[in-house]
C-alpha cells in the first residue's frame, strides 16, 4: 500500500519506465492465479501424456463391429485400452485396429499376446458373449504374466483361443488317427460334468494324424493322470434287447457337437505335465482294453521307396520283422524325384508306422531309440521287401529281413524329413502261381456231381415221405383198433351177463314163491316159469353162436387183413428209408403198447381179484346142491315129476344150448388168442425190431412233418386201445358179470334154503302121494318117471360139468375171455 | 460509481482526486486523500486502483483459456440403451438445428458462443482503451462496461441447462444425461470473465477524459 501511495502521489508525472516497474512489481500477486492455472494445465497435460500408453496395431481378418473410440480392449474383463483408429493394411488385405493401451499394462503385451474379437455366439455348447449384444463387441486380449520384448503389431485370432488368461488348467493334447471324433470346442465330460474343453483340431504337419489341444480346467486337474484314457462320447447308441429299445447319449451338447469323456481304469497313475499327448479311443471298451495292452508310444515313421509293382499293398498292411508284426503301412504315395533317383520314373513311397513298443527295445521306448535300433540293423543288412501277405487275396505286406552280401548303406533322410529304409528284392513272384494252383485244384473238385447226388437223394426222401400210403398207415391202424374197441364194447357181449342175471333173478323169485306157497301147484307154476325162463335162456343163448361167429369173423378179418399189409408197408418203409425216422415218439411206441398191455393185465387182475371165478364156482356148487336137493325131493312127487321132467328136458335143452354156446367160446377164445399171438409174436416184435434197427441206422435225419405224425398216430391208436380198455373196466362189464353171478349164487342159496323145507313138503307130499297111491294103485309109472328124472339130473350134471370146465378154462386163462391172450 | 459523478457545469472537469478527496466505494462517504480506511464503514479507501488492469488481464486470460477446452470437450453425455452420445456445445447446437429446432439452436449458440466471445472482446477493449487514447467516447465505454457486467451472470444459462437436464434425465440404464468435462470449463470461463469485468475500475475511463478527453469532447 505504501508503494501505491507513493505512486499515487504523483499521477501526472507518470512516465513509462516507472509504470513498467510498477507493472512488474504489481504483477507478482495477481498473475499467480493464471500462472497456477497454467501450471495446473501443464501438469494435467503432462500427466495425461505421461499416462498415455503406447499404440499397438492388431490385424484382423474382419473388423466385425469394431468402432474407433468405442471398442475396448479387455483383459480379464477389465478395459485396458481403446481402439483409436480402424483401418486397413496396405492392399486392403486385413483390417487393422489401432489400440491405445494402458501404460501399466503395455509392457506385458509382448509376443505371447493373442487378441480376438468377442461377439455374441450361439452354439451347441451354449451362448457366449451375450453382454456384447448391448455393449457392442470388444477385443479380448490374452498374454502371459511375464514382461517380454515389446511389440506393437499383432495378428488377431479369428476366434477365442482355447487357453487364455481367463481359463487356466491342465493343457494337454489329443491325437487321433480315426475320423470324426474331434469337434471344435467340444466339451470334455467326466461323469457327465464338463471339466474341460477341446480346441480346434489340426492336422499333423506330416499328415499322419489329427491333433487337438485341450484344456482340463484347473479345479478338475486332479482327475487326469497318465493312466487316464479318453474316448469319444459323441453321437448316440441304439440297442435293442429283451428290455426293449434303448437310446443312449451323454448329453444334448455331445449329441450335436460331439464330446470326449474319460476315466482312469487303474490306480496309481503318475502326474501329468502340460503338453502330454493322449490318444482318443473310439469307445469305452477300446479305451479300457488299451490300459492293459502294452503302452503305445508315438510311432516311428519310416519311408520306403519301392520300384516294384505294388498292387496289393494297402494302407494298414502289416509290417513284419522276423514274423513279428511291428507296425503297419501308414500312407502310400507316388514319388518322382529326379535328383535322388536319377530318372523321372514314378516310384512308390510307402510310409511305415512302426510301433516302438513292439520292438522290445531295452531302456526307454521312444521313437528315437527305435530309429537308432533300425539304423544299426540296416548297417548290418536289414532291408525292406514286399512279401505275400495272403495267398488267397493276393494282399502284400512289408517284411524287414536280413540280406547277406549287400552293399552297406545307411538310412538317409528324405526330403519329407523321414528316414528312408533301403529295399531288396521282393518275394511275391511265386505267390501268384501257388494261388493259381490252389484255385485250379478247388476248381476241379466234383462239386456239381456231389450236389446233384445230394439233390436227387433229397428228392427221393421227400417223395417217400409224401407217399399217401405211408400217411394213411396210422389211420388204418387206428381204425382197426377202434373196431376192436367197438366189438368189445358192443351190446351183445354186454347183454350176456345181463340176461343171465335176469334169469337167475327169476329163479330166485321162483324159489321164493316156492318157499312161500309150499304148494305143488305153485311149484308146477314155478317150474313152468323155469321152463319158460329156460327157454328164454335158451333163446338168448341161441344168439351167442351168432355172436361168436361175428367175433370169429372179426378175428379172422383182423388176423387175415390189415395187420399184415400194415406190417408189409411198415417193413417196406423201414427198408426203403433207412436214414429216416428217428423220433422220440417212435421210441415211445413200445412204451405205449406196454402201457396198454399193463392196462389189460390190470383189468384182468382186477377181474380175478374180484373173485368172479370163485363166485361162479360157488354158484355152480350151489346150483348143484340145489339140484341134488331137488332130486331127492322129487322122488316124492311123481305127478309133478312128469311136469318137472318136461321142465328139465327144457332145461336140458337149454343147457345143451348153453353147452353148445359155451363150446363155441373156447374156439372164439382161441381165435382171438391166435390173432393176439400173431400180433404179439410176429408183427409187433418185428416192427419193433425193425424200428430199432431203423433208429440205429438213421444217421441222417429228415425231419418231415408226416413222419413225425406217423408215430404220433400210432401212439394215439394205442392210447385209444388203452382208453377202450379203461372204458371197459369203468363201464362195469366185469361188475355186471360179477353181479350176475352173485345173483345166481343167491338164487342157488335160496334154492338150497327152499330145499331144506322140501323134506317137510315131501312128507306132506308123501302123505298126499300115499293117499294118491291108495287111490290110484295100479298105475305103475313111477319107475319110468324115476328114470326120466335121473336122466334129467344127469343132463343137469353134465351142464354143471360144462360150466365147471368153462370156469376152469376161464380160471386157467382169464385174459383170453377179454383179450384172447 | 463515485467516479461517474461529474460536474457538468464547466468544460474543465475537476474530479474528486484533483479536489483532494476520495470517496468510500462502499458507503460513499468522502474522505481526504491519504486516509487509509473509511472511518464509517471500515472499507479500504483507494482513489485509483492501478492494479485493476492487471487483475482484468489475468482473469481475462484465464477465462479465454478455459473457453477453449469448453468448446473442445463434450458438454453433455447422453447415454441411452444402445447409444452413448457425447456432444460439444457447437455440435449440440448443430444437431438441434438439423433436427429442426432452429430457435433453440440459435439461443444456445447466442448464449454459449456469441455472448462469451463478445464479453472477451468488450473487456479487452475496455482495458486496452484505458491505456491507449481512442476516439471511442467515454460514455459508450461506460455503457459497454455496464452491459458486460450485467450480462455476465446470464452466461451461466448453459450451465443451468446442463445441470437441470442431468438432474431430470436419470432413468438408470434406459437413458441418462450427465455433464461433460466442457461444462466445468465453461463455468470456469464464465466465472473468470465475470471476475475480469469486475476487476476493471470504470473510474479510469473518466480519468482519461479528465486529462485531455474533455476539451476534445467539447470540440
Amino acid at each position: 500500500m505504501g508503494v501505491h501511495a507513493a505512486m499515487s502521489d504523483t499521477p501526472p508525472e507518470v512516465s513509462i519506465s516507472p509504470a513498467r516497474k510498477m507493472f512488474l512489481s504489481g504483477a507478482s500477486v495477481i498473475w499467480l492465479v493464471p500462472l497456477l492455472a497454467l501450471i495446473a494445465a501443464l501438469g494435467v497435460a503432462w500427466k495425461s501424456y505421461n499416462d498415455l500408453g503406447p499404440l499397438i496395431v492388431i490385424e484382423f481378418e474382419k473388423g466385425t463391429g469394431i468402432k474407433a473410440k468405442e471398442t475396448e480392449l479387455k483383459y480379464r474383463d477389465i478395459t485396458v485400452g481403446t481402439v483409436e483408429k480402424v483401418g486397413f493394411t496396405s492392399g486392403l488385405g486385413r483390417v487393422t485396429a489401432t489400440v491405445r493401451v494402458d501404460k501399466d499394462v503395455a509392457p506385458y503385451i509382448d509376443a505371447s499376446a493373442t487378441f480376438w474379437i468377442v461377439q455374441p455366439e450361439v452354439s451347441a455348447q451354449g451362448i457366449t458373449g451375450l453382454t456384447t449384444v448391448l455393449s457392442g463387441v470388444y477385443i479380448e486380449g490374452s498374454w502371459d504374466e511375464q514382461i517380454g520384448a515389446p511389440s506393437d503389431r499383432f495378428q488377431g485370432a479369428t476366434e477365442a483361443p482355447l487357453i487364455h488368461t481367463n481359463r487356466n488348467g491342465l493343457e494337454i493334447a489329443f491325437r487321433t488317427t480315426t475320423n470324426g471324433y474331434l469337434t471344435d470346442n467340444a466339451p470334455i465330460l467326466y461323469r457327465g460334468i464338463e471339466v474341460g474343453r477341446v480346441g480346434r483340431a489340426k492336422i499333423d504337419p506330416r499328415g499322419g494324424f489329427a491333433i487337438v489341444e485341450a484344456l482340463i480346467f484347473e479345479e478338475h486337474r486332479i482327475l487326469v493322470n497318465d493312466s487316464t484314457r479318453f474316448w469319444d462320447a459323441s453321437g448316440f447308441t441304439v440297442s435293442i434287447g429283451p428290455a426293449g429299445a434303448e437310446i443312449d447319449f451323454s448329453s444334448l451338447a455331445t449329441l450335436v457337437g460331439g464330446g470326449i469323456t474319460f476315466d482312469t481304469f487303474v490306480s496309481g497313475g503318475g502326474r501329468v505335465a502340460d503338453g502330454t499327448i493322449f490318444e482318443i479311443f473310439p469307445d469305452e471298451e477300446t479305451a479300457r482294453n488299451s490300459v492293459f495292452n502294452a503302452s503305445e508310444v508315438e510311432p516311428l515313421k519310416v519311408s520306403v521307396i519301392f520300384d516294384d509293382n505294388i498292387s496289393g499293398l494297402v494302407v494298414g498292411a502289416p509290417i513284419e520283422l522276423s514274423g513279428l508284426n511291428i507296425g503297419k503301412v501308414d500312407t502310400l504315395a507316388g514319388i518322382v524325384d529326379n535328383d535322388q533317383f536319377g530318372d523321372s520314373r514314378v516310384r512308390l513311397n510307402v510310409i511305415m508306422s512302426i510301433q516302438p513298443a513292439r520292438l522290445g527295445l531295452p531302456g526307454d521306448v521312444t521313437a528315437e531309440n527305435a530309429l537308432r535300433f533300425l539304423q544299426d540293423r540296416v548297417a548290418t543288412g536289414l532291408r525292406a521287401r514286399l512279401a505275400s501277405g495272403s495267398l488267397l487275396t493276393g494282399g502284400l505286406k512289408i517284411e524287414l529281413v536280413n540280406v547277406d552280401d549287400v552293399q552297406p548303406t545307411t538310412m538317409r533322410l528324405m526330403s519329407n524329413g523321414l528316414p528312408m529304409m533301403p529295399t531288396t528284392q521282393s518275394d511275391v513272384s511265386d505267390a501268384a502261381a501257388t494261388v493259381e494252383g490252389v484255385f485250379n485244384r478247388i476248381n476241379s473238385l466234383p462239386i456239381e456231381e456231389l450236389l446233384n447226388s445230394a439233390i436227387s437223394f433229397m428228392n427221393a426222401a421227400q417223395s417217400l415221405v409224401m407217399d399217401e400210403d405211408l400217411r394213411e398207415t396210422p389211420q388204418d391202424l387206428r381204425q382197426l383198433l377202434a373196431e376192436i374197441t367197438g366189438l368189445v364194447g358192443s351190446d351183445d357181449v354186454k347183454n350176456i351177463p345181463v340176461a343171465l342175471n335176469a334169469t337167475l333173478s327169476r329163479v330166485e323169485a321162483l324159489v321164493a314163491d316156492l318157499e312161500e306157497q309150499q304148494l305143488a301147484a305153485k311149484l308146477v307154476a314155478a317150474l313152468d316159469t323155469v321152463a319158460a325162463s329156460a327157454e328164454t335162456v335158451s333163446a338168448s343163448v341161441a344168439g351167442a353162436p351168432d355172436l361168436i361167429e361175428d367175433l370169429r369173423a372179426v378175428a379172422q378179418k383182423a388176423g387175415a387183413l390189415n395187420v399184415e399189409d400194415l406190417m408189409a408197408e411198415a417193413t417196406a418203409l423201414v427198408d426203403t428209408a433207412e436214414t429216416l425216422i428217428a423220433s422220440d415218439a417212435v421210441t415211445g411206441l413200445p412204451v405205449a403198447m406196454k402201457e396198454a398191455v399193463d392196462q389189460v393185465n390190470t383189468t384182468l387182475a382186477e377181474l380175478r381179484a374180484a373173485g368172479t371165478i370163485n363166485t361162479i364156482n360157488e354158484t355152480l356148487a350151489s346150483a348143484r346142491t340145489a339140484a341134488a336137493n331137488a332130486a331127492s325131493s322129487s322122488e316124492a312127487l311123481p305127478q309133478i315129476t312128469a311136469r318137472l321132467n318136461q321142465v328139465l328136458e327144457d332145461a336140458a335143452a337149454a343147457t345143451a344150448n348153453i353147452n353148445t354156446a359155451v363150446a363155441g367160446v373156447p374156439e372164439l377164445v382161441e381165435r382171438i388168442q391166435a390173432v393176439a399171438a400173431k400180433a404179439e409174436s410176429l408183427e409187433v416184435n418185428e416192427l419193433i425190431s425193425e424200428l430199432t434197427g431203423l433208429t440205429r441206422s438213421a444217421d441222417a435225419l429228415i425231419n418231415a412233418e408226416d413222419f413225425n405224425a406217423l408215430p404220433r398216430a400210432l401212439k394215439r391208436a394205442l392210447d385209444e386201445v388203452n382208453f377202450t380198455l379203461q372204458a371197459l373196466r369203468e363201464g362195469g362189464t366185469v361188475e355186471n358179470v360179477n353181479r350176475t353171478l352173485a345173483s345166481a349164487r343167491t338164487a342157488a342159496d335160496t334154492v338150497a334154503l327152499t330145499a331144506q323145507d322140501l323134506p317137510q313138503m315131501v312128507a306132506r307130499l308123501n302123505r298126499l302121494f300115499a293117499q294118491a297111491g291108495r287111490t290110484i294103485e295100479g298105475y305103475d309109472k313111477g319107475e319110468e318117471l324115476s328114470r326120466s328124472a335121473q336122466a334129467a339130473l344127469r343132463d343137469i350134471q353134465k351142464a354143471a360139468d360144462a360150466l365147471a370146465s368153462l370156469a376152469k378154462a376161464i380160471e386157467r386163462n382169464p385174459n383170453s375171455l377179454l383179450l384172447g391172450r | 460509481m463515485v467516479g461517474m459523478a461529474r460536474a457538468g457545469k464547466s468544460e474543465k472537469f475537476v474530479n474528486a482526486r484533483e479536489m483532494g478527496v476520495v470517496a468510500c466505494r462502499r458507503c460513499t462517504k468522502a474522505w481526504p486523500l491519504g486516509v487509509a480506511t473509511c472511518g464509517r464503514c471500515g472499507h479500504t479507501l483507494v482513489s485509483r486502483d492501478h492494479l485493476s488492469l492487471h487483475r482484468v488481464w489475468a482473469f481475462w486470460v484465464l477465462g479465454v483459456a478455459c473457453y477453449i477446452p469448453a468448446n473442445i470437450f463434450p458438454m453433455l453425455n447422453t447415454r441411452t440403451l444402445f447409444l452413448n452420445e457425447e456432444s460439444t456445445i457447437i455440435s449440440g447446437a448443430v444437431e438441434l438445428a438439423q433436427y429442426g429446432n432452429l430457435g433453440i439452436a440459435l439461443i444456445i449458440l447466442f448464449a454459449s458462443v456469441v455472448i462469451p466471445l463478445s464479453k472477451f472482446w468488450a473487456v479487452a477493449f475496455l482495458a486496452v482503451s484505458v491505456r491507449q487514447q481512442r476516439v471511442i467516447s467515454t460514455r459508450f465505454r461506460q455503457v459497454l462496461y455496464e452491459v458486460v457486467e450485467y450480462i455476465g451472470r446470464w452466461s451461466m444459462i448453459d450451465i443451468f441447462v446442463v445441470a437441470i437436464l442431468s438432474a431430470l434425465v436419470q432413468l438408470k440404464t434406459l437413458a441418462s444425461i450427465s455433464p461433460g468435462l466442457a461444462s466445468i470449463f465453461f463455468a470456469l470461463s464464465v466465472i473468470f470473465t465475470m471476475l475480469s469485468a469486475q476487476a476493471f475500475d470504470p473510474r479510469m475511463i473518466w480519468d482519461v477524459q479528465g486529462k485531455d478527453g474533455g476539451p476534445r469532447r467539447d470540440e
